[in-house]
């Protein structure tokens, strides 16, 4: 099974490489290879962390080299399905690298299948951490959205344009990429936190109790509820939204990762 | 045969000379039948605001050159000696490099210029309309449309632009994206805002408002165009509806205040505004720019920028020479293999080639002939194959006229990738 992880890394890697080149050499069948390649890593991944799921009994999204895995599988599946709408090429040639080194990260982990603790054995499991993630993923994409539209909103204003921006998309295609990463992932995060406050009043009897990934979280949502809100009211768009969405990404990582590393608290064990 | 280009263009004459020697379309027929009639054998005149260039090609260049500076004087009526003064005479392998670099916007005034390469297929195709160009300048100029279309499409030369007008739809591109759904106010009714409404229409801009102090005059350049006249007191409410401002008036104080701006980007729910200010002294405070979500350039903005693109062609057209002198090479030798020796034995290599397969296929499938008939069936199709091959190389022999050895080389499909090229071209 681990195999199948291996072929994915690869097909990722094969996809990096062609992206990576694609940015060298405006060529459309570099990128379709790298397109073709990502799209094949995906469905591997896929069908991988299915095997493994029917393996272990449980949704594998119990420890680090299994969430991490996900998401990395969530930002391949989020991409894919946002190239089908726009001509975001330019995207995979960060995101792809990115989320490849997030599943070698994965893969250096640990990867056994452990009994599950008895406080995980709950159907809330799959749905708290798929909904959590796969918003986290979305909002991961949209960080590389918004810091493609900061370095062109930059370059127009400034009247400098560095040669690479001449192939970015619009600063309006971006923007409105930004608003679906914004109103596809603020739901899965809601539910995510939702489902997250029920289970833990199932399994601890209180829906809340601030411990610290509960608290950042919160933190996150705010983030994301803020820029929503002015959004939709007086028209926080473009730059705004670009600085919220970084801000909403480092809210995230903080979350996920910074509590488990410098923290500590009920949710260590991922 | 030589091939040779006569001409002047705005590196070797005044704008007084280049007047004088201008062509217009409808004078061109008379010109190339007049300059047919002084002896050269074919010739096309290229005639645009920059360069009149005369190609001709002829049996021998020297005698042919008196009587073609004859008619030339005679048809402009100037000087022979004030003609030598400003102009340029390249032969042969000059000619063609020269119109390579022509065709492809290389030896134009902003490089890598489009135009350049239609008017040089107009002037092809006035000369074929009077029959004056023949086999040598129609092979000539088709490959010089096979040059200029590999340099647009392999370099970056005439990528970035360069115009007022085409570098606001450029900017307005990098933020919008698509533009059929903007909409653009137009401020202004003279020269430039015309200019510029008639490139916007042509590149697909949605609805264009045309607003003016005089309202009378935006109705009449709404008229000329397409745009719809709105009176000037409307400025506000336009600002909340179009996307894309281009303002050239002649007001000595700015008509658009950074208060105004940030007023209507609050009434627009902060969608981007892009103003294009090419007035001077400007129509539009600077500071607007600081605005969120406003994007402001000015005439001298726009001058920086056209100046690094036309740096950025003149860096791209360094590659474009390269592909100039390869091809110059290759044409170069395409033309020496037109000499009528080689392909006599090549013709009788390639019958030689078809008729020995063919036999062999022959006893190769009857494996028991014996010698005496072996060696009579070979005699037999020698002599047909010569029999049928002798008419053609008299012909070549007697008259080796280059139109004939291309025939021939069709004929026994002695073509080579090259040509195709050229061939392939004439047909699309």
């Amino acid at each position: 099974m681990f195999i199948l992880f291996l072929i994915a890394l690869c097909l990722y890697l094969v996809s990096t490489i062609f992206y990576l080149l694609f940015l060298a050499i405006d060529k459309k069948g570099i990128e379709a290879l790298g397109h073709f390649s990502l799209l094949s890593g995906f469905i591997v991944h896929f069908i991988s962390t299915c095997f493994r799921y029917f393996q272990a009994g449980y949704t594998p999204i119990t420890n680090l080299h299994e969430s991490l895995s996900f998401l990395s599988l969530c930002m391949a599946g989020f991409f894919l399905f946002l190239k089908r709408s726009y001509k975001i090429s330019i995207l995979g040639s960060i995101i792809v690298p990115f989320l490849s080194l997030v599943f070698i990260w994965a893969l250096w982990l640990p990867s056994d299948i452990k009994p599950l603790a008895p406080i995980l054995q709950s159907y809330w499991l799959p749905v708290h951490t798929i909904f959590a993630f796969i918003g986290n993923s979305i909002f991961f994409i949209s960080f590389f959205v918004s810091i493609l539209y900061l370095s062109l909103e930059r370059g127009i204003k400034r009247k400098k344009f560095s040669p690479i921006s001449t192939r970015f998309p619009s600063l309006e295609v971006l923007d409105s990429i930004n608003y679906r990463c914004m109103s596809y992932g603020f739901p899965f995060l809601t539910i995510g936190i939702i489902t997250g406050s029920l289970w833990a009043g199932m399994a601890w009897g209180s829906y809340w109790s601030w411990d610290p990934k509960e608290t950042w979280s919160l933190i996150t949502w705010i983030v994301y509820a803020i820029l929503i809100h002015n959004r939709l009211t007086i028209g926080w768009r473009g730059r705004k939204t670009a600085y919220m969405m970084i801000a909403g990404f480092f809210s995230i990582l903080f979350t996920f990762l910074g509590i488990n590393f410098l923290v500590g608290g009920l949710h260590s064990y991922l | 045969m030589p091939i040779a280009v006569f001409g002047l263009n705005h590196n070797t004459a005044p704008i007084e000379v280049r007047e004088r020697l201008f062509v217009s379309e409808e004078t061109i027929p008379r010109l190339v039948r007049e300059l047919q009639e002084s002896g050269v054998d074919e010739n096309i005149v290229l005639s645009t605001c920059n360069r009149t260039e005369f190609y001709f090609s002829c049996k021998n260049l020297d005698s042919a050159l008196d009587k073609f500076y004859q008619a030339l004087s005679r048809h402009f009526s100037i000087e022979k000696e004030w003609l030598e003064k400003y102009t340029y005479l390249l032969t042969d392998e000059d000619t063609y490099r020269h119109l390579f670099l022509v065709a492809s916007g290389l030896d134009s005034m902003v490089v890598g210029e489009p135009q350049i390469l239609g008017q040089v297929k107009d002037a092809y195709r006035l000369a074929t309309d009077c029959n004056t160009s023949g086999f040598f300048l129609d092979k000539v100029f088709h490959k010089t449309f096979n040059v200029a279309k590999r340099i647009r499409t392999e370099t970056k030369v005439g990528y970035n632009p360069v115009s007022i007008s085409a570098m606001a739809i450029e900017l307005a591109k990098k933020i919008f994206g698509e533009l059929k759904d903007k909409k653009t106010l137009v401020i202004g009714a003279g020269e430039m805002c015309e200019i510029a409404l008639r490139y916007f229409k042509k590149e697909g801009v949605g609805d264009i408002y045309i607003t003016n102090r005089t309202f009378h005059n935006a109705q009449k350049l709404a008229d000329e165009t397409t745009g719809i006249p709105r009176p000037f007191n409307d400025l506000q409410d336009l600002l909340e509806k179009v996307d894309m401002i281009l303002s050239s008036t002649g007001s000595e104080r700015p008509l658009i205040s950074r208060e105004l701006v940030s007023v209507v980007m609050k009434k627009r729910k902060q969608k981007p505004l892009f103003f294009i200010d090419i007035a001077v002294p400007r129509d539009i405070e600077p500071s607007v720019n600081d605005l969120e979500n406003v994007y402001l350039y000015d005439i001298d903005d726009l001058k920086e920028l056209s100046q690094q693109h036309l740096s950025d062609r003149l860096a791209e057209s360094e590659k474009a020479r390269s592909i100039v002198d390869e091809e110059v090479k290759k044409f170069s030798q395409w033309l020496r293999q037109l000499d009528k020796n080689p392909l006599i034995s090549n013709i009788y290599e390639k019958v030689e080639e078809i008729r020995s397969r063919e036999l062999k296929k022959i006893l190769q499938k009857n494996k028991n002939t014996d010698d005496e008939t072996m060696k009579n069936m070979d005699l037999l199709t020698k002599s047909i194959v010569n029999k049928l091959v002798h008419p053609h190389v008299t012909m070549i022999k007697e008259n080796g006229s280059p139109a004939i050895l291309e025939l021939m080389k069709k004929l026994f499909r002695l073509e080579d990738d090259d040509e195709q090229d050229v061939d392939s071209w004439h047909k699309g």
